[in-house]
Parts: structure tokens; C-alpha cells; sequence
């Protein structure tokens, strides 16, 4: 039985969705897999989501680097979403940045969980999954 | 009896012998001197001849006759004519044997001549308060007149005596002095004639001339007789007219005035000691005639000063003048001389009274101020400060070349100009209060930056101090404006500035694409790590194996794609003058076409090129020609699904820049959501596969790179608008 029913991946590159598929199954992470290519596309879905009565995932692993909408813009259209609809959801900011000012302003918004380097491993997974047990 | 007879006639006596019927027999010839007309008066009356006499002589005659020895009396007599007469007679009665009156002795003197003198002369006494005084030593009695007991300021019925008499004199000096003379006069005989003080009898004190003289019987002095003036007045006159004559001797000599005075009839110039210390010669080797100034007086200066005199002495003109000296000793010392001329009643001149004094000090420091004014003047002229003298309705008064130049107008129009008028409006409030503020007394200078336009509309940066300047009375007169062009500094300031802002923006962009470098390596190697790790590890099933090496080979080829990037960002460097060449942009454009001919779909698409003809651009030829690729591959790259691509290349050369503009109608890009990031690295806008967000960054760095800029206009489903700006060859 998996800790979360749902985690979602918002990232552009394939061979990180594709390495975060590996490892959320691995560790057992969640029964289902959301996955975005862009924010805009994430942002739309989530919506769909709420609309359509279902819950927001629980945890989202979200990249700042992207077209059309970035990790910043999807973090601004996303916190506009009722917060009880949104109370249960834990981002994790997942990039490749080490510039202490993207990690400083990711930590801004209270909606950010933690601010997490690539690669990603599943220790790190193990280490969310311990958090909320 | 013929003796008798004749000692009678010239008796000096004026005598009469009358018998005892008052008939004359006879007179002397005194008596006929003094009653002229009376002629032969023998065996005549004399009462009938002289009834025109006092009528006590008659009562006295009467008494004479009828046996009284002798009668005298004077009188003061109106004769008929209404004169006033004096008249001092002596009668005598002559008897013969019997004692029986045979006659009349009538010594008869008309004293009104010598009376009128005595009258007279106490009348002048009174007049001039002279009184007299006489001392008998024998007696020891002092005798006093009116006059002299008025002055003493006693009683008629006063008694003075020797000893009270000195008393009155006041003690110390002119009781001293009178008690000396007093004693000499009485042991020698001598006179006196001295001015002393007393002190009267009520208390006041008074100037006396007292003159004395002794009389002296055997040697030895029996009387003392003499007259007592009160000449207080004049004395105190003649004291305040010492003091103040000592006091104008003082202060001419401590003013160094010299007085002279130059009798014009004697040719007599007399000279007072500051004369000869102000013509330094001494007062030996002047011999006092108009020769001798003459010749004192400077060579060039003889001629003009000579006929000043003489303008002066026919009063054509006042004499005030200046003119030099030569001293003894070679100095030359300049003299300012004023005289006036003394007259007679016909005008004839008489003395020329003037005065000099030496001004060669204050004319050298006149000369002084005059020099450092003239210094001044020309400091203000030649200084590279710009310098005006300004009203305080701030109109310009005087200009200086400097200013002129500072602010591109002519001295003549300037003048015509107020400083209000070609201050730059906003900074006119500044420097007005602060204007008010020197105006109001409250500060005597100020110091601001401001700005003013010049007269090419230019604005220039001016450093400005202003002071202002007051009259004699305290009174502000006008200002003087010191102004420094600082435009040159300013414009080195603002240059300094972007300078500085490029040089930020350079450090930040810097940063910016260490971080977007830094990102990117460790994005793809981060993606080596975890599919390294799958493929040692069993975590992944077969199929997922085949595809993490499939994967493998796309991260490494990213990677490498990165690190070629890099290289291309790295070579855009800022190129020097020197190093951009002269380029055909039409040449270039049209082997870029042709490079590219492969990549357009030239059966879906139009392409229009309007360059003027010889546009040349300063560039270097790799960047331009990557710029071109760049903006022609992403026309095509981000053309519409739905529309054929039109593209148009126009061209053309503006004031010293080069415009070359890329118009499409493909996706066009939201530019209000992206304006700031369109050139950013590694920003993408659509979900092309092709996208890397690194061609409009290199894009834009190559063009800064040679001095130029690019710029678009977009908008979403109509088409971009790419505009490049470059330096014309």
C-alpha cells in the first residue's frame, strides 16, 4: 500500500520524468502518477481536477525551469486556488539551481515544502514519505 | 607906575581893575585875549560891558565894595546865546589910605575850554572804567575814585588803605606781582604798567590794568599815584582768542598744515614751521619772497602753478590746486595748497592767505586702490570663472568673456538679459529664494548648483556663488555672481554613470549566466547520475533499461549541446572600434539565404527583401551572419500551422545607424508576459521541440557586442516584428 494515493511531476525533461517514475515506484510513493510538461499544462489540470470534484495531489515535485510557464508562474496561479482546497498539498521544488536566490524565494511561499537539488534519489523520497507519517 | 602898568598888562592872569564905580582901569592883555571884541574898555563899565556874566560875580564884586577883602567862586554858566560856560573868578577890594573900597581887583577865567576837557576826560574814564588811585605814604592814606571803588565792587563811603588795597588782588600770582612793584616803586621810584586779576568785594573775578608811578621828594618816594582799568573783558577776549588761535596752531601742526601768507605789495611770504617741514628746507635757506617757493616747486608743474597764482591774485579763479615738490635732498613730495586774497576796499589785492599740506601718502595709496581696481577689473575680464555683476532685479551689469562663453551669448546680449530668463525653469525657485534670503539680510552669499540654457537652447551645468555687495550706507547694491561651467563634468558624471550602469548590468548578466550555466551542466549531469545509477542497479525492468541507454545517449548529447552554448556566449565578447569591419549587409543576407535554402518551405512560404542599396554597417561578420540565421531560422521555426509564412527583410540607413527589421505572421510572442525575458538564456516560449531559449540570447549579445541593439514588437497569432540597429559603416 503506498503512502500517498497521488504525487504529481511538473518538469519538461523526459529523462527526469522518466528517472522519477523509477524511484516514486521504488520507494512505494504513491498509487498514481501525475505528470506535466509545463506549468501552464500542470495549472490547467489541477483545475480540471478541482472542478471536476476530485482532490489536489498531495505532493507535487515541481521544476522552476520551463517553457511557456515556469515554476514561478505555476507557484502564483496556484496559491490563488482556495486555500481549502489546497491545504492538504505539499510542494517540493525540485531543480537544478543551486542559486541561493532561487532556493530563498521558492521558501517564500508557504505552499513550498522544501527546496530539493537535483538528482533527486530515494533517500530523499524516504525521507518526505518519513515526514508525514 | 608905568612899571605897575606894565607888569599888569602881561600878567598871564586875564586880570581887570575896576574903581569903586565899577569902571575899568584897566586890564591885562590876558583879559583882552579872552574876552575878544572887547576893545577899549578903559573908563567904560564894567557892568555894562559884561552883563552877560553869572550874576554870583556881581554879588561878589557888590560884597567887595562894600569892604570884603577878597571873594572866589567858579560857576557853570548859560549865556543868552544858550552856551554853556565855566567860569572861575577872584575878586579882591583895593583900599587907599582911609581903608575906604577905591576899586575892584577882578580876576575873571574862562574855564569853559579846559572844564570841557576835564568833563570829557571823566567821561572817557568812565567809559573805558579807568579809575585812579593815590597813596600817601606820609600820611598813609589811600585814596580811591569811583570808578575804582565800582570795579573793586565796594561802597562810596569805603576807606581803603595801602595794605587793603593789595588784598584785593588775587592771591598768588597778581598779589605777588603788585606787592613787588608797589615795594621796588617805593624803595627805587619805579613805574608800573601791568595786567593782573583781583578779586572784588563780591567775590568776582576781573582783569585790571593797574599803572602806577611814585613821586619822590629826596629820594624818598611821598606819594604813589596811578590808574586802575577794568579790562576784564578784553583780557578774557584776548585769552579765548590765545586759546583758540593755540588751539588751531595745534591742530594744523598736528595735521601737518602748513599757513602762509605772502604780502603781494612787499612781495613778503612768511611761512609757519610746518611750511618748512612740509618743503623740507630750513628756515634759514628760505629768504620769504615769492622767488623762493617758486623755486621749490617741480620743473613740470612751475609753469601751471605760476598762473594759478596769478588767476587767483586777478580772482579769475580760486586758488586750490596741487602741485610737487622737490625737496633738498631730491625727494618729491606732492602738496595740495589753498589760499584765498585779502583786498582792500577797491578790490586791490593785498595778502594771499593760504594754506599746504603734503598728500603724497594718500595719493600713493589712491594710486594703490586705482591699481588693484585696475588688477581686479582685469581679473574679472580674463578669469576663466565666469563672472557678472548683477542688479537685484538680476539684470546683467557687466559680463565677462568666460560667461559669455559658458552660455553661447554675445557681452552685448547678455546685458540686455536677466538671469531669471535663461535659468532653467525648474531650478529658478532654488535660487530665487536664496536670492530673497541675501536681499532680507539673512545671508550675505550662497552657493548652488544650478543650470542654465544657453542661448543654442543647450542646458548648461553651472556651479554658482553668489555674493551681495552693499554701499556706503549698508544698503544692498547688487550682486556678483561667480559661475563655473560644470557641464563638462556633469557630462563626464553621466557618462561615469552609464558607464557604471553597463558595467552593473554586465556584472548582473554575468551572474545571471553563471547561474544559467551552472543550471544547466548540473541539470544534465544530474540526469547521467540517476540513469548511471538505474543501469548498475536492478531497480529497472529490462524494457526500462533499453531505454535509460537511449536516455544515456540523449543526456550526453544535452550536455554536450550545453557546453557548446557555453562556448558560443563565452566567444561573444564586446568587440573593440578598431576590430568591427566595414559590411555589405546585402551580401551577407544573401549567403545566409542561401545557407539556409534547405530549411525553407519554399512551396508554404513568401519572403520579401528592400534593402537600400549599399547598406554597409560597422560589424563582425560572424555575428552579423549568425544574427541573420538566427531571426530568419526562427521566423520559420515559430511560423503559424494555419498560414503560409510571409517574411519581410527591409533595410535602411537613418543618422548614422542602420535599420534592418524582420516582420512575420507567425505565433507572435505575449509580450506583455514575457517583455523582459524574451532575450533572456534559455527562455522559451512554445512548446517547440526546437526551442532552447538560447538563440535570442546569443542574438542580443552579439549585437551589443558591436555597438548595436535589437528590439521587437509582437503580438499573439499575428506575427513579431525583430528591428537591429547597427553603427553605419
Amino acid at each position: 500500500m503506498a503512502v500517498f494515493q497521488t504525487a504529481c511531476i511538473i518538469d519538461d525533461d523526459q529523462i527526469y520524468q522518466f528517472g522519477m517514475k523509477i524511484l516514486l515506484r521504488e520507494v512505494d510513493f504513491s498509487e498514481e502518477i501525475l505528470i506535466y510538461q509545463d506549468g501552464q499544462e500542470a495549472i490547467d489540470a489541477l483545475q480540471e481536477r478541482l472542478s471536476s470534484g476530485d482532490t489536489l495531489p498531495p505532493v507535487i515535485f515541481l521544476d522552476l525551469n520551463m517553457p511557456i510557464k515556469d515554476g514561478w508562474e505555476f507557484l502564483d496561479d496556484f496559491v490563488q486556488i482556495p486555500q481549502r482546497d489546497r491545504e492538504q498539498v505539499n510542494i517540493y521544488v525540485i531543480s537544478s539551481s543551486i542559486n541561493p536566490s532561487d532556493e530563498d524565494r521558492a521558501r517564500k511561499y508557504e505552499v513550498v515544502s522544501n527546496y530539493i537539488v537535483k538528482p533527486i534519489t530515494s533517500e530523499k523520497l524516504l525521507e518526505i514519505i518519513a515526514q508525514h507519517q | 607906575m608905568v612899571l605897575t602898568q606894565t607888569i599888569l598888562k602881561r600878567t598871564p592872569l586875564p586880570i581887570a581893575i575896576l574903581d569903586n564905580n565899577l569902571k575899568f582901569l584897566a586890564t591885562s592883555d590876558k583879559w583882552l585875549e579872552q574876552f575878544q571884541g572887547q576893545k577899549d574898555l578903559l573908563g567904560k563899565s564894567f557892568p555894562e560891558c559884561f552883563h552877560d556874566l553869572p550874576e554870583e560875580i556881581f554879588i561878589d564884586i557888590q560884597y567887595c565894595l562894600e569892604g570884603v577883602e577878597q571873594r572866589s567862586d567858579a560857576t557853570r554858566y548859560i549865556n543868552k546865546n544858550g552856551d554853556a560856560l565855566w567860569y572861575e573868578w577872584d575878586v579882591n577890594s583895593w583900599l587907599n589910605e582911609d581903608d575906604s573900597v577905591e576899586g575892584i581887583i577882578v580876576i575873571l577865567k574862562d574855564r569853559t575850554l579846559s572844564q570841557r576837557n576835564r568833563l570829557l576826560l571823566e567821561k572817557s574814564q568812565q567809559v573805558a572804567r579807568i579809575g585812579h588811585w593815590e597813596v600817601n605814604l606820609l600820611e598813609g592814606t589811600l585814596y580811591w575814585s569811583k570808578i575804582t571803588r565800582e570795579i573793586h565792587e565796594v561802597p562810596e563811603d569805603f576807606q581803603p588803605n595801602l595794605e587793603t588795597g593789595i588784598n584785593f588782588y588775587k592771591e598768588g600770582h597778581s598779589r605777588d606781582t603788585i606787592s613787588e612793584l608797589v615795594n621796588n616803586a617805593i624803595a627805587t621810584g619805579s613805574s608800573w604798567d601791568t595786567e593782573l586779576q583781583i578779586v572784588t568785594k563780591n567775590g568776582r573775578e576781573v582783569w585790571v590794568r593797574a599803572i602806577g608811578e611814585a613821586e619822590m621828594v629826596d629820594g624818598q618816594c611821598v606819594r604813589l599815584i596811578g590808574t586802575f582799568q577794568d579790562i576784564d573783558k578784553r583780557k578774557k577776549a584776548e585769552i579765548n582768542s590765545k586759546i583758540a588761535s593755540e588751539r588751531l596752531a595745534q591742530a594744523t601742526n598736528s595735521a601737518e598744515i602748513g599757513i602762509w601768507e605772502y604780502d603781494l605789495v612787499q612781495n613778503d611770504l612768511v611761512w609757519d614751521d610746518n611750511m618748512y617741514k612740509i618743503y623740507g628746507v630750513s628756515e634759514s635757506d628760505f629768504n620769504g619772497v615769492y622767488e623762493a617757493w617758486e623755486s621749490t616747486v617741480h620743473a613740470e608743474d612751475k609753469a601751471r602753478s605760476a598762473e594759478e597764482v596769478q588767476q587767483a591774485i586777478s580772482g579769475e579763479k580760486e586758488f586750490n590746486t596741487h602741485f610737487r615738490v622737490v625737496w633738498p635732498d631730491g625727494q618729491i613730495r606732492w602738496i595740495r595748497g589753498m589760499a584765498t586774497i585779502l583786498r582792500d576796499e577797491e578790490g586791490i589785492p593785498l595778502k594771499m592767505i593760504g594754506a599746504n599740506w603734503d598728500f603724497t601718502e594718500l595719493r600713493n595709496a589712491q594710486m594703490k586702490l586705482a591699481q588693484s581696481e585696475e588688477s581686479l577689473q582685469g581679473a574679472f575680464e580674463n578669469s576663466r570663472v565666469g563672472m557678472a555683476l548683477v542688479s537685484k532685479e538680476g539684470v546683467f551689469m557687466q559680463v565677462n568673456e568666460s560667461l559669455c562663453t559658458s552660455l553661447g551669448y554675445t557681452q552685448e546680449e547678455l546685458l540686455q538679459l536677466t538671469f531669471q530668463e535663461i535659468t532653467h525653469p525648474d531650478d529658478l525657485e532654488t535660487d530665487l529664494k536664496l536670492l530673497n534670503e541675501v536681499i532680507d539680510g539673512k545671508r550675505n552669499t550662497y552657493q548652488i548648483e544650478k543650470r542654465y540654457l544657453r542661448k543654442d537652447g543647450q542646458i548648461a551645468y553651472i556651479y554658482l556663488t553668489v555674493t551681495g555687495v552693499k554701499d556706503i550706507d549698508g544698503n544692498l547694491s547688487h550682486f556678483i555672481s561667480q559661475i563655473i561651467d560644470i557641464s563638462s563634468r556633469i557630462a563626464a558624471e553621466q557618462k561615469l554613470k552609464n558607464l557604471f550602469d553597463l558595467t552593473s548590468k554586465q556584472n548582473e548578466s554575468l551572474l545571471n549566466f553563471a547561474h544559467i550555466v551552472s543550471h544547466n551542466l548540473r541539470s544534465h549531469a544530474a540526469n547521467l547520475t540517476m540513469i548511471t545509477e538505474f543501469l548498475v542497479s536492478d531497480k529497472i525492468t529490462e524494457d526500462e533499461r533499453d531505454n535509460a541507454k537511449e536516455m544515456l545517449q540523449t543526456a550526453t548529447s544535452g550536455l554536450n549541446e550545453t557546453i557548446q552554448h557555453l562556448n558560443e556566449v563565452v566567444q561573444v565578447q564586446v568587440v573593440s572600434e578598431e576590430d568591427l569591419k566595414t559590411l555589405e549587409l546585402e551580401v551577407i543576407l544573401k549567403k545566409v539565404l542561401n545557407d539556409i535554402d534547405a530549411l525553407i518551405p519554399h512551396e508554404d512560404s513568401s519572403m520579401s527583401i528592400d534593402l537600400d542599396t549599399q547598406l554597409e554597417v560597422k560589424g563582425v561578420n560572424a555575428y552579423v551572419e549568425s544574427v541573420l540565421l538566427n531571426l530568419i531560422t526562427n521566423a520559420i521555426k515559430y511560423r503559424h500551422p494555419d498560414r503560409p509564412l510571409k517574411l519581410s527583410i527591409k533595410g535602411s540607413a537613418n543618422n548614422g545607424k542602420v535599420m534592418l527589421s524582420f516582420t512575420d505572421n507567425g505565433l507572435g510572442i505575449d509580450l506583455n508576459k514575457y517583455g523582459n525575458k524574451i532575450f533572456g538564456m534559455y527562455k522559451t516560449f512554445h512548446r517547440n521541440k526546437d526551442a532552447k531559449g538560447i538563440g535570442l540570447f546569443i542574438t542580443k549579445n552579439q549585437m551589443e557586442a558591436m555597438g548595436g541593439s535589437i528590439r521587437v514588437n509582437s503580438s499573439v497569432e499575428k506575427g513579431s516584428e525583430f528591428i537591429l540597429e547597427f553603427k553605419a559603416a
